[in-house]
């Protein structure tokens, strides 16, 4: 199992209410698996991603990637999985306007501390990939929302990771480009075998995945698993 | 990530926003600048004071006074005192300017037994009249005396170091010769008033000009045997001779053993101090005075390190989603923290650097000015003196300041949760 989770509960404590985003969940995400992780908002989907992607630690339960128990990670341990397994592309890009696409796309290679060659050499394939090579040396903020994504999807897979989460990825954008960010994604999924993980409430988005994971009130009410993979 | 990469993105996001940025060098700049002025003014009053100290030098001799118990004592010494009618018994208790005085025997009695005394040499206090080159034009004659183991350092010439010579100061010598270096080895003639108010005098040998010296300005020095002589002819005949203070030749420069000796001196009833205890008191005052000087340059820093806080604060704030994304992409505390001081020591250093440049600039631009107005009074006076390592040290304690300012905001950068900030509006 590349992602495995038991019995995981989180709970908020904040103004001396408490909160319960997550009860009692239990999931297991095999290699090169793409899976939805559906529901309305509050439902529980964003948390679930968070504690599976170490970027936050459960009230109770464990997450374990590839069979190793993270919650005895220190949180340097988490740093350098978090930047060398997984890549992440989230619904508002989180692009810095300002810098070259390069810049942007290099960032997790440079908080890795890659040599300059290799980060140079990645950051041209990882471009390559998303079709955005010629755009190399623009300004972020001068980029198409589409265009944006796929930056994000290019700092997501340059550094090689494993799984990749995407946080409502074509949420921001419109149908037409929307559905190429898709493609990319579950081309890279099946290509390059990497294991995706779909935070959406886009129902068509969650029908082309291996998987579906219906959540609600923070905890699974469904699991689809679909016989072949739409595209 | 990489030192040098951190350096770069610390200096890449303080370009994002110039106008800010600039402002708050700006702030440091003016501390910066005030820092480096007082520090170079502070230097040039120490460098010219030293100059003028260290035209008298002697590592071998002790000046010593009597020590005199102050009539009044207890904690209302010098407060008003309403007037009486007094007795005799009550002019006990009088301030005698008399009882400074040391005779030579008493001289003799406070060295005796002290290790290393070569002797003592009473302190002569001879007036003088005129001096004379030529024995027309005459100029007033201000006297002072050279003990034994006292040098003074001369522009031509040298120190005195026989009889019968004199050192005459740079001013007068140059009403004497244009070219001071052809007054060495001539004979001058100075004259004195003796007891009886006739005016005799004595040639000397010119055998040096002094270098300028808050003591060689204008004494004209002898050696101790023309002091005694004018001395003794100016005494009036009324007992044994009596002096304000002598000094004290050591066989040694070494300050263990002249401490000791003034320690014993102490202990006897005398004052003794070397000439570096004389220098030292004057450097100190120097200090002090610097220090005070530094103190307000110090208070803008602190004032500008206020506008770090603020900037590097609201930088925290712009940059929450970026600082979430980080950390989510996996950047520690530690390098969050880094980029954020690192930030705040390029604003304290680019605002040292020109601080320092335009400090150094505008004294050096002083300095000129000065010297035009005030050459004749000051010799040697130059008023901002900019050192390397006083610089050096400026801009280490501006990059230091900001470091500290950066502290708090650094750590609220680095303590943001990724989730919360990726959320942030």
């Amino acid at each position: 199992m590349m992602l495995e989770a038991k019995d995981l509960s989180k709970t908020y404590f904040s103004d001396g209410v408490d909160y319960q985003a997550l009860r009692n969940v239990d999931v297991t995400i095999a290699k090169g698996e793409c899976i939805a992780i559906v529901g309305k908002s509050g439902s529980g989907k964003s948390t679930l991603m968070h504690l599976l992607a170490c970027l936050d630690a459960p009230t109770d339960g464990t997450v374990y990637f590839d069979g190793g128990d993270t919650s005895s990670l220190t949180e340097k341990q988490k740093n350098k999985l978090r930047n060398e397994k997984f890549g992440f592309v989230f619904q508002q890009f989180f692009l810095n306007g300002r810098d070259t696409v390069l810049e942007n796309v290099v960032l997790p290679m440079r908080i890795r501390g890659s040599s300059n060659s290799r980060i140079a050499a990645d950051a041209a394939d990882a471009l390559d990939s998303v079709g955005l090579a010629d755009k190399t040396h623009k300004k972020a903020k001068d980029l198409s929302g589409g265009e944006k994504q796929r930056v994000c999807i290019a700092r997501a897979i340059v550094g090689r990771p494993q799984v990749i989460f995407a946080d409502e990825p074509t949420g921001n954008l419109d149908s037409h480009t929307g559905a190429a960010v898709e493609e990319m994604l579950f081309g890279l999924n099946r290509n390059n075998g990497i294991t995706l993980v779909i935070v959406t409430h886009d129902d068509e988005l969650a029908q082309k995945c291996d998987r579906i994971i219906e959540m609600k009130d923070g905890r699974i009410v469904a699991e689809h698993k679909q016989e072949s993979a739409a595209l | 990530m990489k030192t040098w990469d951190l350096i770069r993105t610390a200096n890449r996001n303080l370009f994002r926003n110039k106008l800010r940025t600039f402002l708050t060098v700006m702030a440091i700049f003016v501390g910066s600048f005030t820092l480096t002025m007082t520090n170079g003014l502070g230097d040039g009053m120490r460098n010219y004071v030293e100059s003028q100290v260290k035209s008298i030098e002697g590592d071998r001799v002790i000046l010593v006074h009597k020590k005199i118990d102050k009539p009044v004592g207890g904690p209302n010494a010098g407060a008003p005192e309403e007037y009486k009618e007094s007795s005799d018994e009550d002019k006990k208790n009088d301030f005698d300017p008399n009882s400074f005085l040391v005779t030579v025997p008493q001289m003799e009695e406070a060295v005796r037994g002290i290790d290393g005394v070569k002797g003592v040499t009473p302190r002569y206090s001879p007036v003088g009249e005129y001096i004379t080159l030529d024995g027309a034009k005459k100029y007033k004659l201000e006297l002072g005396v050279l003990s034994e183991g006292i040098t003074q350092k001369t522009e031509v010439g040298k120190t005195i170091n026989g009889a019968d010579q004199i050192v005459i100061p740079l001013g007068l010598a140059r009403e004497f010769d244009a070219n001071i270096a052809n007054l060495v080895g001539k004979t001058a003639t100075i004259a004195f008033k003796s007891a009886d108010g006739s005016i005799k005098t004595i040639p000397l040998e010119i055998v040096g000009v002094a270098t300028k010296g808050f003591q060689t300005n204008y004494n004209s020095f002898v050696d101790v045997m023309t002091a005694r002589r004018i001395y003794a002819s100016q005494r009036h005949d009324d007992g044994a001779d009596k002096f304000l203070g002598f000094t004290v030749q050591m066989e040694t420069s070494d300050e263990a053993k002249v401490a000791a000796a003034k320690k014993q001196l102490s202990e006897r009833g005398f004052e003794g101090d070397t000439i570096a205890d004389v220098q030292k008191r004057t450097y100190d005052a120097i200090g002090i005075f610097k220090t005070g000087m530094n103190l307000f340059a110090m208070v803008a820093l602190l004032a500008a390190s206020f506008g770090i806080i603020n900037t590097l604060v609201i930088a925290v704030l712009e940059r929450t989603k970026e600082i979430g994304l980080q950390k989510a992409l996996g950047m520690g505390r530690g390098r969050i923290f880094a980029i954020f001081s690192l930030e705040s020591v390029l604003i304290g250093f680019w605002g040292a650097l020109l601080g320092t440049v335009a400090g150094i600039l505008v004294g050096l631009a002083a300095n000129k000015v000065l010297i035009t107005a005030y050459a004749k009074s000051f010799e040697g006076f130059t008023l901002f003196v900019f050192t390397l390592p006083s610089i050096a040290i400026v801009m280490a304690l501006v990059c230091g300041i900001a470091f500290v300012a950066g502290v708090m905001p650094a750590i609220r950068a680095s303590r943001l949760n990724p989730i919360e900030s990726l959320r942030y509006e």
